[in-house]
């Protein structure tokens, strides 16, 4: 939406076209806040870029970076006059919470729903500027014609036909991939179907590999704990009542970055002191008052999905697929290496996250290079001719769906979608090691087998969300091959990915970034690339927290 | 334990559409929600059922259904909590008010109609700050509260005046009206409390509480309603029923302590408002002759004064 | 069993029946009211008062808490609307903070509340103090054979925490267990605990007519003789207006509808003229004549 927001400003005839409601988007699930750095209150843009860096573990293009962090504040600044309602401290101005990864507190956050609150507005200024939205449509494939994109192909789920959706160009932001991994933070929606979509157009993938397992999951349903509650002085207890983390980051403590605080944990798990597989969240000490003012949704979720009420004991959790750092590899203006396609937001890498991304830059990254692409590709588009290609996609497509709904017997897309999800939670977590990932390369080549047979029950048109979870579970196996081929490749422990048999940083060697694209037609295995990492005035060192 | 699912299905590609039950069996335990058993019926047991979700977890708003004949959330709804005794079947039909597309898929636009026609954006006025505007934590707080309306559409289903006059602007497009009208930065409060004092705005409301009692984030849509009436009447939008029969209530029970029908339904009309009498006198008529009709002298309680300090003194620090 | 009476507005203006059949019944019960204690109690505001001023409406409300505290009894509604606006003000008043506030401006009055538990409904104190068993061998004049509907009224069912309906569950379906008790079977029909759109009559009076008559022709499709509600404001409108809706709506109703005491008062041998059953806006014949009572 803030894309179409900047293109429909510019003057461009834009359209979002989206598989759900857009409210519905999961980026209403961000809880904790967004990053930023007001020059106007004395904070440096360059400490957050440095601490975004080292978050990195130095893998994120350090230009990318100084972009993102240069234009944070504007971008905050601009949300809120839009009327997103952030706290407050007592002069009136923004007020900021801790966070993790960060030395000094610039998070700004409305209460624990930062992200549905933003979404909301965003929503509300598309409502304000009429940008049209084809609402619940579903994209199947990007259209290319002579290496150039020209649009894609929408199903109108309602009605279940194919419409061809010729555009100059199309800016891919459909956000993660977490349903490849089960358990997950994630939407059911959150499928890799663009990162998908753009592979097979012939875009390279970035940096698949740098999977983030967020610190503060719940157990039974994955559901998110915002490290909101670390930022606002929870600690992490493990059985024996230890605040663990003092021997893992001495000095940022319950606020190192991520990937090191779910590896401390998954350590205590895995060494013992744990409780049914988690360790706990402790909030008691901020009191039912404050804990209702800034934690309260995530109490309520404690409360109805764990049983446990954050203000008077401490809640069970364990480390839980979270977020992608990689996707569809982009520059700072959101292009890729095809003409025409555009990506921004956890759908592409750019890289800013390197590997491992720090919280509350997610929501950052979305406005920032969702503005900078829609500003971009509108500009571009001024200048070029209309688009090519012609509607037989609609009827090709068509009758490749039909043929999917043709299949007679088969099981249904659940069980192969969940033993992708086990098997990718199994071997691609917090801790891999050679054994695993292979195992892991050749469940793919199964399930793909048996996903070649899966059969869909509707064989109607209208809604038919069967062959649409089909239809994902297809993405969702793609961005899998990516992941383990960029995991097999990366032969060192980095950020997020970190490997049991080869458990150092190696700069020498691997301070680079692996781009995967698809293989040629009758190559099963992807093609990889090397990409080197932009450095300005972060030389990498060892990180410690 | 076993629990049985009653789920209305509907498939408006059936040679002849029309609404069946069908039921499922299950085994689920103490945490296992509605979502989750009818997301297994789906992914193992029977494809062709549809129905909107996605987070699990209360905050994109996708799953709304009636439990029980009750709007909920089917992610927030654990099976324990509606179980009837003995192995009763948990029925699960789609949201109410809007149409039917398919099986629990409902006409949302009806929903998002509605709110679009608040103008739900902000409106400031005057030059815009450089940095942030400045508001106050308390203002902005009390935004959180009505701004964490996940558009669910569990008000829109419950609603007892949707349910017979879809011209209603409905709970949820009236709290998110008030979102704006209570947001220090909107300048537009008093034009919107105007295009609110018509018909279908916020006098049409009829206090039936189902949209607070179903709402599961806690919005109230029904106060923010009554909110926007009480700043509505203080803008000087004083020209309509609701407002009149809320003064006339007002000043009766301030100077006698207690109500008086009679009273007030003149008021409310307006003393000289002929043809409304005129329409009233039959059901007047017959009250009186059934010994029905309050009388003309004011029933007080013994000490009204008592009361009318009361009001004075809380009125009065209100200026 | 001793309560202090709390009759609300209409019962002693538009509804006279309501206030006479609850005195009969009660005298019949052995439930004994005292009327003096809340002669001074105010309206409760009615939920109208509550929308030009809702702390105003707390106060006035405290001052009725703390009148029923002063006479040292427990409060009795017979109005749904009453007992669930007084039962909100109850819980807002819970907070010390707000209640020490609100307490400030009883004091010229020489009255505080203290947070004593508020008043509950006749229907309820039936159930809770009186006694399903103890009531039902009063009653010696059983409904057989005739469908009763319930209408609860918005108040008396909605929101929950206002009404302890978890401590109280039984609560939630207490009309029907007197309907059950009284010796009749319950007409069930969706829109019993809807509303019957009496806070609207004023301002859209098609609207209010459409749910009187939905919800009035949804009982008689289940074969209701009758339909029973314990708030007067449900009865103003169901009964009242029933004429109004019937010919909104193109179809003729004639559903007797009774108030609580009454249904209570035919069960236990009352005389009908006593409760001022040949009072009501439509005719209750119908139920008379079920019960082979002379109308």
């Amino acid at each position: 939406m803030r894309a179409a927001l900047s293109a429909a400003q510019n003057g461009v005839d834009v359209a979002v076209v989206s598989k759900v409601y857009p409210v519905r988007s999961h980026s209403n699930a961000a809880q904790g806040g967004i990053n930023a750095a007001l020059t106007d209150r004395g904070d440096k843009w360059e400490d957050h870029a440095f601490d975004t860096i080292k978050g990195s573990d130095y893998l994120a293009d350090q230009d990318a970076v100084e972009v993102m962090a240069q234009e944070a504040g504007a971008e905050v600044i601009g949300m809120e006059h839009m009327g997103a309602a952030f706290n407050r401290d007592e002069n009136g101005r923004l007020g900021v919470r801790n966070f993790g990864g960060q030395r000094d507190a610039r998070t700004f956050f409305i209460a624990d729903f930062t992200g549905q609150a933003l979404l909301h507005v965003l929503h509300e200024q598309v409502l304000k500027l009429g940008v049209r939205v084809y609402e619940e449509w579903f994209v199947t494939t990007l259209v290319m014609d002579e290496g150039r994109c020209t649009g894609a192909v929408a199903m109108d789920m309602r009605t279940g036909e194919l419409h061809y959706m010729r555009a100059k160009a199309v800016i891919m932001a459909s956000g993660g991939l977490g349903r490849v991994f089960e358990p997950s933070t994630n939407a059911l929606i959150c499928t890799g179907d663009g990162i998908a979509q753009a592979y097979q157009a012939g875009a390279g993938v970035m940096d698949m590999e740098m999977v983030q397992y967020h610190p503060t999951t719940l157990k039974n349903n994955g559901a998110l704990m915002s490290e909101a509650a670390r930022g606002d002085g929870a600690y992490l207890l493990n059985s024996e009542g230890e605040r663990f983390m003092e021997r893992y980051a001495p000095n940022m403590m319950e606020l190192a970055s991520r990937d090191v605080v779910s590896r401390a944990e998954q350590t205590e798990i895995n060494e013992g002191r744990s409780i049914d597989g988690c360790v706990l969240l402790d909030a008691r000490h901020l009191g039912e008052k404050f804990i209702d003012e800034r934690l309260g949704q995530i109490r309520q979720l404690g409360i109805d999905f764990a049983g446990k009420d954050l203000a008077i004991e401490p809640v069970p959790i364990r480390p839980g697929m979270h977020y992608i750092m990689g996707g569809i590899k982009a520059n700072v203006d959101g292009r890729t290496n095809i003409s025409g396609l555009y990506a921004a937001g956890e759908t592409a890498c750019v890289s800013v996250h390197g590997g491992n991304r720090l919280g509350a830059n997610s929501l950052l990254d979305t406005l920032v290079f969702g503005r900078r692409s829609g500003v971009h590709a509108s500009e571009w588009v001024k200048s070029q001719p209309a688009s090519t290609g012609d509607a037989s996609v609609e009827g090709a497509e068509n009758a490749r769906l039909q043929a999917i709904l043709d299949r007679k017997d088969g099981e249904l897309f659940g069980p192969v979608r969940t033993a992708l999800g086990k098997t990718m939670d199994k071997h691609l977590a917090v801790y891999r090691d050679q054994a695993g990932m292979e195992a892991a390369r050749a469940d793919l080549v199964e399930l793909r087998k048996r996903f070649e047979g899966v059969v869909v029950h509707d064989k109607g048109r209208v809604f038919n969300t069967n062959l649409i979870f089909t239809l994902e579970l297809g993405f969702m196996l793609d961005c899998a091959e990516t992941i383990i081929a960029g995991a097999l490749e990366r032969k060192e422990s980095r950020g997020a990915h970190t490997r049991t048999d080869i458990p150092d940083r190696n700069d020498a060697e691997w301070l680079k970034h692996i781009v995967v694209t698809k293989g040629p037609e009758g190559q099963d295995t992807p093609n990889i690339e090397y990409v080197p990492v932009t450095i300005t005035q972060w030389e990498p060192q060892e990180r410690k927290y | 334990m076993d629990v049985a699912l009653n789920v209305r299905r509907y498939d408006p590609e059936a040679d002849r559409p029309e609404s069946y039950y069908q039921e499922f069996a299950l085994e689920v335990d103490e945490t296992t929600t509605v979502l989750d058993g009818l997301i297994k019926v789906r992914e193992e047991v029977d494809g062709t059922l549809a129905l909107r979700c996605s987070c699990r977890s209360a905050i994109c708003g996708s799953c709304a259904m009636k439990v029980n004949g009750k709007g909920v959330l089917g992610c927030t709804t654990k099976f324990i909590d509606v179980m009837g005794p003995e192995g009763a079947a948990v029925t699960v039909e789609p949201a109410g008010n809007m149409g039917l597309i398919k099986d629990l898929v409902v006409e949302f636009d009806m929903h998002w109609d509605k709110i679009k026609a608040v103008e739900p954006w902000l409106k400031p006025s005057g030059p815009v700050p450089e940095a942030e505007y400045l508001t106050s934590d308390k203002e902005m707080l009390h935004l959180a509260g009505v701004m964490g309306c996940i558009q669910s559409g569990v008000c829109t289903s419950e609603c007892t005046v949707l349910e017979i006059d879809e011209n209603f602007l409905g709970p949820a497009a009236l709290a998110k009206a008030y979102r704006f009208v209570a947001d220090p930065r909107d300048d537009a409060d008093v034009d919107r409390l105007g295009q609110l004092n018509r018909y279908g705005g916020i006098w049409d409301c009829t206090r039936c509480m189902k949209c607070v009692e179903s709402c599961p984030k806690d919005v109230d849509p029904m106060g923010r309603i009554m909110a926007m009436r009480e700043l509505a009447m203080v803008a000087g939008y004083t020209d309509n029923n609701g407002a009149s029969h809320a003064t006339a209530f007002y000043d009766i029970v301030k100077r006698n302590g207690l109500l008086n029908e009679f009273w007030l339904t003149l008021r409310t009309f307006g003393m000289f408002n002929i043809p409304e009498m005129l329409k009233l006198a039959p059901i007047g008529i017959k009250a009186f002759f059934r010994g029905k009709m309050p009388p003309i002298t004011f029933d007080k309680i013994p000490e009204p004064k008592s009361v009318t300090r009361i009001f004075e003194k809380v009125e009065g620090r209100n200026k | 069993m001793k309560y202090a009476f709390y009759p609300g507005c209409v019962a002693r203006g538009a509804t006279p029946e309501l206030y006479t059949s609850t005195i009969a019944v009660c005298e019949k019960l052995g439930i004994e009211l005292e009327t003096t204690s809340m002669e001074a109690a105010s309206c409760t505001g009615s939920g109208v008062l509550q929308e030009k001023n809702q702390r105003l409406g707390d106060t006035l409300n405290a001052r009725n808490l703390a009148l029923g505290e002063r006479a040292e009894l427990p409060i009795m509604t017979i109005c749904s609307t009453c007992q669930g606006v007084m039962g909100q003000a109850e819980k807002r008043l819970e907070d010390p903070e707000y209640r020490a506030s609100v307490n400030e401006d009883l004091a010229e009055e020489g009255l505080e509340y203290k947070g004593n538990p508020g008043p509950r409904h006749l229907l309820w104190i039936l159930l809770e103090d009186y006694g399903l068993e103890k009531l039902k061998a009063q009653f010696i004049r059983p409904l057989t054979g005739l469908k009763i509907a319930p209408f609860y009224g918005c108040y008396l069912v909605r929101p929950e925490d206002a009404l302890a309906f978890e401590d109280n569950p039984d609560r939630k379906n207490s009309l029907e267990i007197i309907i059950e008790a009284v010796g009749a079977e319950v007409a069930d029909f969706p829109g019993k605990t809807a509303c019957c759109g009496f806070p609207i009559l004023t301002i859209n009076q098609t609207n209010s007519m459409k749910m009187v008559s939905n919800h009035t022709l949804a009982a008689k499709r289940e074969g209701a003789t009758a339909m029973v509600t314990p708030c007067p404001l449900c009865h103003l409108n169901l009964d009242g207006y029933q004429p109004t809706a019937s010919k909104q709506v193109g179809q003729p109703i004639d559903l007797p509808i009774l108030h609580l005491p009454q249904l209570l008062g035919l069960a236990l041998g009352i005389d009908p003229e006593v409760l001022r059953l040949n009072k009501h806006i439509v005719e209750t014949d119908k139920v008379l004549s079920a019960m082979a009572l002379t109308p």
